[in-house]
């Protein structure tokens, strides 16, 4: 069983945005300012670039059949994909604009060009419904309208906030997930625009510097969600942290658990150490992995003390650039199937309902 | 040079900064030539994360032109796997950041037209 947790599916322009929008919205996308050439998503304010592009140099789909009909052959057939959950790209990008409504007549848009030009065409893929965060009850307003669809598996915010996830200001979101039985998930993105700096100490220079660093906001969510008592709230609630490294969560915890006993009585509404949190309503997916230059031991250690075999779901992030192959995985051979299936199976919960597509359940340990 | 060499393709098909990717003895091969009117072989399998590497750019890079400024330079001397961007040296298979991550390569031999490669 595999189900790749990070599956991005792309679109050639956002124009295919432009009969889900209202006729408000679209005037905003068409007559407005844009920041790029025609067609380009509003999302200007990404301040890193990728020197080479984003994908991976043998993907190159021009036309929305393509964009099924390469990922189909190179990525689910190729690899025996039992579900791939769709986390979109560009339109991440919308939790970076000021106007929240202009944001979520976006991320509206594309939630339903999703159903009708992705989810329908092939039923491994799930759709996770792509929220703006910035504007919380319009968030929850989205979720309520797509949440009790089978097809929809997750909400998606991306990772680059205005504050960390934990702050109430976003707890109208959580509500809605428990409401409708999805976890929240958070992608990596989202950098800039209205959303402050996700690196420490002021912003760095490089992409790769950068791409290495970007777990500094994951590591800032992680601390306020269990701290701000989300966990305590909605107990049901998985908080899933996709392509922001797993590595430095061991010894996050370490300290959150060290120094929460020591000062327990600023959030008296823990009832447990911030790992037990963690090891209950925290997952992380795969890509990118760490690759230590002085053995994988190294990284197994660290994440067997993530509690790793229970935490860790497979993800590709198939077309980008760092994209992983299913069978190159450097994780404990006895892992694999959890890490690979099973963990992701109990997390969607949907899933459990919606059977086995495939029937060829592939071993690769 | 190794045994008898494989026919692979035409040397009119391989232009400077445009490989062409051909199977020989069921193996996908990168046949490259980078302007000095010699031509290469290159498995399309990195030896990184086993990637369609001949499939990339062939391309230069970025050479520390000295006081941290950046020049760029040998140019078409590199290909740069088409999954995860590594560049490898056409000529050796080695990789920029990483010499001990070796691309194999293949001897090519011309016959007026011809190109063989030699496994």
């Amino acid at each position: 069983m595999i189900v790749d947790c990070d599956c991005h599916n792309y679109w050639s322009s956002a124009e295919v945005l432009l009969p889900y929008l209202d006729e408000y919205h679209r005037d905003y996308f068409t007559r407005g300012e844009q920041p790029g050439p025609r067609g380009s998503f509003p999302n200007a304010n990404r301040p890193w670039l990728h020197p080479e592009g984003f994908k991976r140099m043998d993907i190159n789909p021009e036309t929305q059949d393509e964009q099924y009909r390469i990922m189909k052959e190179k990525h689910l057939d190729a690899y025996n994909i039992d579900y791939a959950i769709m986390t979109g790209d560009e339109a991440m990008e919308a939790s970076t604009i000021a106007n929240p409504f202009y944001a979520h007549a976006l991320v509206k848009a594309y939630n339903d060009w999703l159903i009708d030009e992705w989810l329908s065409r092939d039923s491994r893929l799930k759709g996770s419904i792509m929220i703006a965060p910035q504007a919380p009850d319009l968030a929850a307003q989205e979720i309520r309208r797509l949440g009790h669809r089978s097809d929809m598996v997750q909400v998606l915010a991306s990772h680059g906030t205005e504050r960390p996830y934990g702050n109430p200001f976003y707890h109208p979101i959580f509500e809605a997930c428990a409401e409708v039985g999805l976890p929240f998930a958070i992608h990596l993105g989202g950098q800039g625009g209205i959303n402050t700096n996700p690196i420490a100490a002021g912003p760095t220079r490089y992409f790769w510097e950068t791409h290495a660093l970007l777990g500094q906001s994951a590591q800032t969510h992680v601390a306020s969600m269990i701290a701000e008592g989300v966990f305590e709230k909605w107990p049901e609630l998985y908080f899933i942290v996709i392509e922001c490294g797993v590595a430095w969560a061991a010894p996050i915890l370490w300290r959150l658990d060290a120094d929460y006993k020591a000062l327990r009585k600023e959030t008296p509404w823990l009832k447990m150490l911030p790992s037990e949190y963690f090891r209950r309503n925290i997952r992380f997916t795969t890509q990118p992995l760490e690759q230590p230059e002085t053995g994988v031991e190294h990284l197994w250690s660290i994440l067997d003390a993530m509690y790793g075999r229970e935490t860790l779901m497979f993800a590709s992030d198939y077309p980008h650039w760092d994209y992983d192959d299913v069978q190159k995985l450097h994780i404990p051979p006895e892992w694999r199937g959890d890490v690979l299936g099973n963990n992701a199976m109990q997390v969607y919960r949907r899933l459990q309902n919606a059977g086995v597509n495939t029937t060829a359940a592939v071993e690769t340990a | 040079m190794n045994g008898q060499g494989i026919h692979a393709c035409k040397a009119s098909d391989v232009a400077p900064g445009q490989q062409k990717i051909v199977r020989i003895n069921n193996m996908p091969i990168g046949i490259f030539e980078i302007g000095d009117g010699e031509y290469h072989a290159m498995l399309n399998i990195c030896p990184h994360r086993g990637g369609q590497l001949c499939e990339g750019p062939q391309c230069g890079t970025a050479v520390n032109g000295g006081d941290f400024g950046i020049e760029y330079g040998r140019r078409n001397e590199l290909v740069r796997c088409a999954w995860h961007g590594w560049e490898f040296d056409i000529r050796t298979g080695e990789a920029l950041a990483d010499p001990k991550m070796k691309a194999k390569t293949f001897e090519v031999s011309v016959h007026g037209n011809d190109l063989y490669v030699h496994m």
